[in-house]
């Protein structure tokens, strides 16, 4: 059997129900489009009559139709080749001067993957576009501002109880239908305004009884939708905790999202106490998502509920009144907005981790603010300079911890300091086996110690080692070669280290080098 | 019923021709051969395809439609080395398509014709110029052309008897003219229409190097090409809505 929401799709505009003024004003779009040159947005409940509109419009200016709706992938891509070129080129009957309809429905829609990057593109679409085209969406609000300034809008409104019943009436009679009017009226009654559900209602019905009565049509509520504002007002002024919570089972929000909703607008009618309990709550929903999280239990979800919907009633102590202008979360925004701070708090954090052994959270609660607080704006700039040497800390990461700005000469030289200490510390620690790259220099101005070097097989380490051995020493040129020779003996040994401790202790008064210092004494 | 044998060249060049506008297709076994025809989901290109019974080894239908997805299609026939042979049987009680490649046997579930977009009509069009190139000539102007721009601009000069192609970027310009001498036959009278150049660029990619296309084109109209496939037992024609020129 066909669908009779198909079967009796207006197929002229006049046919179309219940939205004579939306129906005028679409009309008028489409005899004046060739001078305004502007996309459409129709937008309204489902079910009435929207897209039937813009199909029988098409029909009616004897324009082709390019439809594209959710069933179709839409990603950028998809949108830009498909309703892009659709809304640039001509048609194959006519060419240029031919117009095609392109009808974008449920354009406030774009989900997940399978739409990615396509609201986005939409917009390109329609301010390139040289073809009529009707954007479908149930939500006017729910697209982007720049694409509904782009637009012109109609809105439809829901088909009044008066309009559906004569449609229904029609329907009986062609398809050949005992009816009570007040079972009619019925139908009527519980499709609230949704046109199409009303249809179906009645093909549902007349395919059970041969005769409708008033007592056929079963008074099942179809399920509706609570919008998240009415629910808002109620949770926060009106409702009482069990109201609340029932109400919140219609809202189509999971329980995280409603937590993001509450919790960002009930500071703005509760106060002083109640507002503390209210966010007691608050907290005991959010711990119960986290136990979602990390058991992956879903049924831990009613309790987060219970929370919101039934803890903000309960908190309540005040009269609250009025109007109050409540917003989407912020958590979204904030947390893109965010992103950079973040990223960089977790890359300290892995510094961090990576040097004290914790997990990168424990780093990131345990440490890190300690850290902040006892450097706050570098001081005191030892220490600071000690913990930027230690953690290995660039400037914006230590901008970061201090609070000081990146490009200080205080963040600046404690890095450059903090740099070269380690640097130092990599020295010291190395046995001098970076002693040869800072001798190479003096390479040239001892000609005897480097032609001592080259003679030698031990290699390039040892003879600079022997160079700047004796240029530290006074200027004793013997003595680098003896410091060749013996440096050469020891190259491979693990106590190289040990020497230059040795040197350090007990010699080298004025030396800065601890690596040839410790050569000399040993010499 | 349907039982066919054709080569795989064949069978490959039939199914690029359809594919690069649709993913899905009607595809008509008459008795004298296959036909094709489908519009792209734009409604912008079309493309119009018959293959003669001549064109296959051996051929048997008595009417009938099949809905297949192309590329599945076009993957299986790439499993067959050129001049390969490959047998299509069509499996009445289950509604698959049986494919046979060298002892591979494939079983292609096919898709409810109704529920591929409609086919279109062929519009009638009164073309004023036309134009016979060959295939390489297209494809050398649609490739400068893309250097340049998203659009390219198919016309011919009446007075002087040239076809030319324009593509304007943003920075640089792509201009190719050609005379009576460089082209096999000529038809002139003013044309000139604006088109996509991606449609162009896919409708190219199914046109042979060597092939002869005739080309008609009108003032701000849709191009018709048209050509031969399977040795002249085939024939292709695509349609391609002009782009609008906005001022």
């Amino acid at each position: 059997m066909t669908d009779w929401t198909e079967k009796y799709r207006p197929t002229t505009l006049s046919a179309v129900r219940g939205n004579d003024k939306a129906r005028d004003a679409f009309e008028k779009w489409a005899r004046t489009w060739d001078e305004h040159r502007e996309a459409v947005i129709l937008h309204g409940s489902p079910g009435v009559g929207k897209t039937s509109a813009a199909h029988a419009l098409a029909n009616d200016m004897g324009w082709g139709v390019m439809e594209l709706n959710a069933s179709d992938s839409r990603t950028a891509d998809v949108v830009e080749k498909v309703a892009g070129e659709a809304a640039k080129s001509g048609t194959l009957t006519e060419g240029g001067a031919g117009r095609r309809l392109v009808v974008l429905d449920e354009a406030d829609n774009f989900h997940g993957n399978a739409d990615y990057g396509g609201s986005r593109e939409v917009t390109r679409v329609v301010k390139d576009a040289n073809q009529p085209i009707v954007l479908i969406a149930n939500e006017f609000y729910d697209m982007s501002n720049g694409l509904r300034n782009a637009c012109q809008d109609v809105e439809f409104r829901d088909v009044s109880k008066r309009s559906i019943v004569p449609v229904l009436r029609d329907i009986c009679r062609q398809e050949g239908i005992e009816y009570e009017d007040a079972a009619l009226d019925a139908i009527a009654e519980e499709t609230s305004g949704d046109l199409r559900s009303a249809v179906n209602d009645l093909q549902a019905l007349a395919e059970q009884t041969a005769v409708l009565t008033a007592e056929d049509v079963v008074t099942s509520e179809r399920d509706r939708t609570e919008g998240i504002f009415d629910f808002l007002d109620d949770v926060i002024k009106h409702a009482d905790a069990e109201t609340a919570l029932k109400q919140s089972y219609d809202v189509d929000e999971t329980p995280d999202e409603l937590l993001n909703w509450v919790e960002d607008n009930v500071p703005k009618d509760y106060y002083g106490d109640e507002l503390a309990d209210a966010y007691e709550f608050l907290s005991n929903a959010d711990r119960w998502l986290g136990r979602v999280r990390a058991t992956q239990n879903y049924s831990y979800w009613r309790y987060a509920g219970d929370n919101v919907a039934a803890g903000i009633p309960a908190a309540r102590q005040h009269d609250h009144g009025g109007w109050t202008r409540y917003g989407p979360p912020s958590y979204w925004s904030k947390l893109g907005r965010t992103k950079g701070k973040r990223k960089q708090r977790d890359a300290i954090a892995r510094k961090i981790a990576e040097r004290s052994g914790t997990s990168i959270g424990t780093a990131r609660r345990r440490i890190l603010p300690y850290l902040s607080t006892m450097i706050h704006h570098c001081k005191p700039r030892e220490l600071t300079l000690a913990i930027a040497a230690t953690y290995e800390f660039d400037a914006s990461d230590l901008a970061y911890v201090t609070g000081s700005g990146e490009s200080t000469n205080k963040v600046q030289s404690i890095v450059e300091d903090a740099e070269e200490r380690r640097e130092q510390a990599a020295v010291e620690h190395s046995g001098g086996a970076f002693a040869g790259g800072r001798a190479s220099d003096s390479d040239a101005d001892e000609p005897d110690g480097s032609e001592g070097s080259d003679g030698d097989g031990g290699g390039d380490g040892q003879a600079t080692l022997g160079a700047v051995a004796s240029e530290e020493a006074a200027g004793e040129e013997s003595m680098g070669e003896e410091a060749d020779a013996t440096a050469a003996d020891d190259a491979d040994g693990d106590d190289a280290e040990g020497e230059t401790q040795d040197v350090d202790d007990r010699a080298a008064d004025a030396e800065e080098d601890d690596g040839q210092s410790g050569l000399a004494d040993f010499l | 019923m349907f039982k066919a044998i054709v080569s795989a060249d064949t069978l490959k060049t039939t199914l690029d021709s359809v594919s690069v506008l649709v993913d899905e297709c009607k595809i008509h076994l008459e008795e004298d051969g296959l036909e094709i025809r489908a519009v792209d989901p734009a409604n912008v290109g079309m493309v119009d395809l018959s293959l003669s019974a001549d064109a296959f080894e051996s051929y048997e239908a008595d009417g009938g439609l099949i809905g297949v997805n192309l590329s599945r299609l076009e993957d299986i026939a790439g499993m067959a080395d050129a001049g390969q042979l490959v047998s299509l049987e069509l499996d009445e009680e289950t509604r698959k398509l049986h494919i046979q490649i060298d002892g591979l046997e494939y079983t292609l579930t096919l898709i409810d014709p109704d529920s591929i977009r409609q086919e279109p009509d062929i519009p009638d069009l009164d073309l004023a110029a036309e134009v016979v190139v060959e295939g390489k000539d297209i494809n050398r102007a649609v490739k400068a052309a893309d250097m340049v721009s998203d659009h390219i601009a198919l016309g011919v000069d009446g007075s002087n008897e040239t076809f030319y192609i324009d593509a304007e970027g943003d920075a640089d310009d792509v201009h190719l003219e050609l005379d009576r001498d460089d082209l096999i036959d000529l038809s002139a009278a003013d044309a000139h229409s604006l088109f996509s150049l991606d449609y162009l660029k896919d409708m190219d990619k199914a046109i042979p190097k060597d092939a002869e296309v005739t080309m008609e084109l009108g003032e701000e109209f849709p191009v018709k090409m048209h050509f031969d496939i399977a040795e002249g037992m085939g024939h292709v024609t695509f349609m391609l809505a002009p782009r609008i020129q906005s001022n």
